[in-house]
């Protein structure tokens, strides 16, 4: 059998890497890996739904767990803050005040900020399924 | 309650349906759903409450 030529093999690493470079780029910004891939109706439902969830979060002062948390809820709630993507540094710009977990507001914007992630990590998984050729 | 329920309702019909028609419809029906499910089982641990 002959081997396969090193053009081919090059094409087919980069075939493979695209996918998880597409995932990483909806991770960091959500949206961003449907819009490469030109799906405009996802780019835009995934930008304006998972934005959406962390602004409001951020504007009820909710919290954003760290990655040194003690307690198992706060790991937890760090990993699903992280799957934001851009949006995890986004306190230091709209929360000017803190957090403010003594009101029931706060505590509700906590489950945003965490929702924003959870649905971008839905947006992540959708951009690589598509990009696989997985989804059309 | 209804904008973390719009939210989410949008995410879904959009990975869920392909058309604008049946994102919208399915986005309508599930926001429906989620705030009744909310009301529903807030009415339910109403009594546990006091």
């Amino acid at each position: 059998m002959a081997s396969e030529s090193p053009s081919i093999e090059h094409s087919q690493k980069v075939n493979a890497a695209r996918p998880i470079f597409l995932a990483l780029a909806a991770w960091i910004v959500p949206g961003l890996g449907h819009l490469l891939q030109r799906r405009w109706g996802r780019a835009l439902i995934f930008f304006v739904a998972a934005g959406g969830l962390a602004v409001v979060g951020y504007a009820m002062r909710g919290e954003v767990f760290t990655p040194l948390s003690s307690d198992p809820f706060g790991a937890l709630g760090f990993l699903a803050d992280a799957c934001s993507g851009v949006s995890y540094f986004l306190p230091r710009f709209l929360e000017a005040a803190g957090p403010d977990i003594s009101r029931a507001a706060g505590d509700y914007g906590t489950r945003f900020i965490a929702a924003a992630g959870i649905v971008n990590l839905l947006g992540v998984l959708d951009a690589y399924a598509i990009a696989s050729r997985r989804r059309s | 309650m209804v904008v973390f329920a719009l939210l989410v309702s949008i995410v879904l019909a959009g990975l869920a349906r392909r058309t604008a028609a049946e994102r919208i419809r399915y986005a309508l029906w599930t926001l429906l759903a989620f705030l009744l499910v909310g009301v529903g089982i807030a009415w339910l641990m109403y009594p546990f409450s006091r």
